[in-house]
């Protein structure tokens, strides 16, 4: 097989068999090799935060892709082909230009002075040119008090799309995603209304994020879609017809499908 | 010059005591194998096997044929398939030699004998108490998995080489290297000798009209010849294509 | 779906419809059985030795051989369909790719693995790699199918990292972003390396002239063989696929793929069946006309003997052969997924009876004037050891069909609403 080997009579046909033998081999090893330098490229060169971003996006059901805008009341129906980076999609300014017409909203409260990012978490710009980040009423009312929180430290980096967060609640891991990215300068809490402080590297661009009137929108669906997935199994999708949403839902409703709903809420497989 | 070893087996002589089958036992440590074993399990690199000519009473005819590896010359089917040269073709001397240490046990050489020359260990080598005592000295035990077959009684030969070495000689005394089935033979009915000396009596005795090799219409030219003065003997050395299926089969 | 019948629900993908868990080990409990019977006889064959078989000096290769090759013939449907999406881009195959990687795997790690048993000393297996005999065409076997099956683990990872926990990893999803770009210079080498061993696997029996049952003329140092087992396999092996994914949706009561696909399976199945009988035609005529009898054997020292006549050769030409083939081409029959099954399990069959007459019936036949017509029965611990690694196959298919996205639902399905 090689060269040193004793004894080993090398034929014409040796040579021959044995290159394409490890011909073979090397461009396997070469394929899986040369993905492992690819990911490891992608981790250095910060793309692997993104790529997995759009690998996950691309699993969501195409209910949890619509386009913000039609959210917003803007189109009548648009699915959203860029995993939710408006500051990447060239229609955006098209589309924000017209007025939007959003569907009342049932029972969740929001602030117009917030951004709000599609896996309920808010932005608020601080005087100091950090940005506080918190969990919006939606994600609040489903967990309620949290059995455990997972925070970033100071000093760590997160990045748009990625993981900000975990927190787990009734045996379920729940992973927040991070609105915008940066540098952790501190962390809070449930208790103390925000979870982190980031400074963003430079000026951030937030389009991506949700404000105004698009948010009733946005909201008025995801309440509509949580009724229906914490529906009782033997009866119909059921819709309230007025309320607010009930806190702690997860505690009032333990054996409801918490799996599916927490997924779609914080979008994640 | 490169000998060619081989035999001539005189099928008129061979009583079918079977002498030579318990020599080549002897010599080549085959060991003694469990109850459960059947004749198709058995290990025999000779095994003497019994022909008739398929009739019955005064008419009926009976002889027993010596079968050993044929030591095929071309394109030996077995040392072609060897996954791993386990078996190998002895230039010096044309003896197909097996190499119990590099089998792999993948029995593909025992597919490809046509004579079906080759036995599988299909057990661990096990002697009765004090018998491993008789063991010879010059032949390596095989394992469990691996596949045998007659060598030649290779070390006789390596003896034979010593013995020519130790006298200053290059070329080994015939009368120094005798197989063991040779040398048990009590009716002499196998010669054995270099088929590549034309002096040699079995060089001539392969070349005589009374001698025939088994299946020689394939090809692999085996270097044991077989003599009978019997013809329907000979008819039973090939499949005869004119041959009708009834006497052959029933 | 009630949230307490599916313990593992965190490992299934969300969305998926998949059957309590408790009928889930329900079904695969007789399986694990089955595969704990085989281990059990194959660790007795490791023990004793092959003493624990019923093979002999005569019948030196027996059932597990046969099984070996009928399992890589049915395993090439793997192969195959990488090469007809990524090679010739037959997209409307890419639902079954999934499942064809997972059936090549099974099929092509089961085979290794009773092979390691079915040899003497396993633990030598590396000396053909050390000291390869390039005129041999186990050799040949030995070193394309460990790379083969190097090859298709290699294949599966990316369908493993797929799972929903795992992909939650990112450098797993990163990875399996990158290697995936890359599956296509994996099904090229995986097409160049089945093309070899699949013929190699016919060469091991067309080169033997002791064995003139067997033996074929040929091209080159290629006997007829060679090509007519890479025919057979590539003809088998979408029916094959597609008779899994049909037990796939029988056991699950889901439909998991259209019909199209099976339609499309069954119609390159029988067109390539079709080309194996013509070919096999032309050969056994060369083979009984010209190279047997040079030789002295004749068809009367093939096929005198009960139960191998020439029904065997007639039955594998036509009822399972030309007939099958027909059944997968015509759309009048082909539409209908009955008969389309049906001609896929003939198909199937004959394949299978081909390489049973190649191993098994080549052994039985006498080749000196003398011999007899052999018997042989596998024993209990041959079975069993086979029936494992079927088991292995089942196991291992369905985890693969509850945990990972074999059948990937086109974007956007709404999973109320049927495929067909």
């Amino acid at each position: 097989m090689f060269p040193w080997v004793d004894g080993f009579r090398w034929t014409a046909t040796h040579i021959i068999f044995l290159s394409l033998f490890f011909a073979a081999v090397v461009i396997i090893v070469a394929t899986f090799a040369s993905a492992i330098f690819r990911a490891a490229s992608d981790f250095r060169e910060h793309r692997a935060n993104e790529m997995c971003w759009r690998e996950n996006f691309a699993e969501l059901p195409e209910e949890e892709r619509r386009c913000r805008h039609e959210l917003a009341g803007r189109v009548e129906s648009r699915i959203c082909g860029n995993a939710f980076d408006c500051r990447e999609c060239a229609n955006y300014p098209n589309f924000a230009a017209i007025a939007a017409n959003p569907r009342s909203n049932v029972g969740v409260a929001y602030s117009d002075q917030l951004l709000y990012h599609r896996g309920h978490t808010w932005v608020r710009p601080e005087w100091d040119g950090t940005f506080s980040v918190g969990l919006d009423e939606f994600a609040n009312h489903l967990i309620g008090e949290p059995d455990a929180v997972e925070l970033p430290q100071p000093c760590e980096e997160i990045e748009s799309d990625g993981i900000a967060w975990r927190m787990s609640k009734n045996g379920h891991e729940i992973r927040v995603r991070a609105p915008l990215g940066g540098t952790v300068i501190s962390t809070g809490g449930p208790g103390a209304g925000w979870y982190l402080k980031v400074l963003p590297h430079g000026q951030p661009n937030l389009r991506h994020l949700l404000r105004g009137p698009e948010v009733q929108g946005w909201l008025a669906t995801e309440v509509d879609r949580l009724q229906v997935q914490l529906s009782a199994p033997n009866c119909g999708p059921c819709l309230a017809d007025g309320g607010t949403l009930m806190p702690e839902l997860m505690d009032a409703e333990p054996k409801a499908d918490w799996d599916t709903v927490l997924a779609s809420a914080f979008l994640d497989s | 010059m490169s000998a060619r070893y081989g035999m001539v087996i005189d099928l008129d002589r061979c009583t079918g005591c079977g002498a030579c089958m318990v020599a080549c036992a002897a010599e080549n440590n085959v060991p003694a194998l469990p109850e459960r074993a059947t004749a198709r399990t058995g290990l025999t690199p000779m095994l003497v096997r019994k022909l008739s000519n398929g009739k019955e009473g005064a008419e009926r005819r009976e002889a027993f044929i010596p079968i050993a590896c044929m030591h095929c010359e071309h394109e030996t089917p077995c040392v072609m398939v060897c996954p791993q040269q386990a078996v190998e073709v002895d230039k010096s001397t044309g003896i197909v030699m097996q190499i119990p240490q590099r089998c792999l046990g993948c029995r593909y050489c025992m597919t490809a004998c046509p004579y079906h020359a080759r036995y599988f260990n299909w057990w661990d080598p096990q002697w009765p108490a004090g018998m491993e005592k008789s063991l010879n000295p010059g032949v390596s035990v095989r394992m469990r998995g691996v596949v045998e077959k007659c060598n030649l009684c290779h070390a006789r030969l390596h003896a034979a080489q010593e013995k020519a070495a130790a006298a200053g000689k290059k070329e080994i005394e015939l009368k120094d290297y005798v197989p063991a089935c040779v040398e048990a033979c009590p009716t002499g009915a196998i010669l054995f000798g270099n088929l590549a000396d034309e002096k040699d009596p079995v060089s001539i005795a392969a070349r005589s009209t009374d001698s025939f090799r088994l299946l020689a219409r394939i090809g692999t030219e085996p270097k044991i010849h077989y003599k009978t003065t019997q013809a329907w003997i000979r008819a039973q050395a090939d499949r005869n294509p004119d041959h009708s299926s009834e006497a052959q089969h029933g | 779906m009630a949230e307490t019948m599916l313990i593992d629900r965190r490992w299934i993908a969300r969305g998926a419809e998949r059957s309590s868990t408790a009928s889930f080990l329900l079904w695969l409990t007789p399986w694990v059985l089955l595969l704990g019977l085989g281990i059990y006889a194959a660790g007795l064959c490791l023990y004793y030795g092959l003493n624990q078989t019923n093979m002999d000096n005569r019948f030196a290769f027996g059932m597990w051989i046969f099984a070996d090759l009928g399992i890589i013939a049915m395993g090439a449907g793997a192969f195959f369909t990488g090469f007809l999406v990524y090679i010739l881009k037959q997209e409307d195959l890419k639902p079954v790719l999934n499942s064809a990687v997972v059936v090549g795997l099974t099929c092509y790690s089961g085979a290794v693995a009773v092979l390691m048993v079915d040899v003497g000393q396993p633990l030598r297996a590396w000396f053909t790699f050390w000291y390869p005999n390039t005129h041999s065409m186990l050799t040949e076997v030995t070193f394309c199918i460990s790379c083969y099956l190097l090859v298709l683990i290699l294949e599966y990872i990316p369908v493993l990292l797929k799972n929903r926990q795992l992909r939650k990893i990112p450098s797993f999803l990163v990875f399996e972003h990158q290697f995936h770009k890359l599956i296509p210079v994996l099904a090229g080498v995986g097409a160049f390396l089945s093309f070899f061993h699949q013929g190699s696997l016919g060469g091991l029996y067309g080169v033997l002239r002791g064995r003139p049952f067997a033996y074929r003329q040929g091209f080159a140092i290629w006997p007829s063989t060679f090509f007519l087992f890479i025919l057979s396999a590539v003809a088998v092996g979408p029916s094959f696929l597609m008779l899994v994914v049909a037990g796939a949706e029988k056991v699950t009561g889901r439909q998991l793929v259209q019909a199209t696909v099976f339609r499309k399976l069954g119609f390159i199945s029988g067109v390539l069946l079709a080309i194996y009988v013509a070919a096999k035609a032309v050969d056994t005529y060369i083979w009984l006309n010209i190279t047997t009898p040079a030789v002295g054997f004749g068809p009367w020292d093939y096929y005198s003997y009960r139960p191998f006549s020439s029904a065997f050769l007639f039955a594998a030409m036509l009822p399972l052969g030309l007939l099958p083939a027909v059944l997968m081409i015509l759309p009048a029959t082909a539409r209908k997924r009955g008969w389309l099954l049906c001609g896929a399990t003939l198909a199937c069959t004959g394949v299978l009876l081909n390489r049973f007459v190649l191993t098994v019936q080549t052994l039985a036949l006498p080749t000196l004037a003398f011999d007899e017509f052999l018997k042989y029965t596998p024993s209990w611990q041959e079975v069993a050891t086979f029936g494992g690694v079927i088991a292995y196959g089942v196991i291992v298919y369905s985890l693969s069909y509850r945990y990972l996205p074999l059948f990937e639902a086109p974007k956007g399905a709404n999973k109320n609403v049927s495929l067909g």
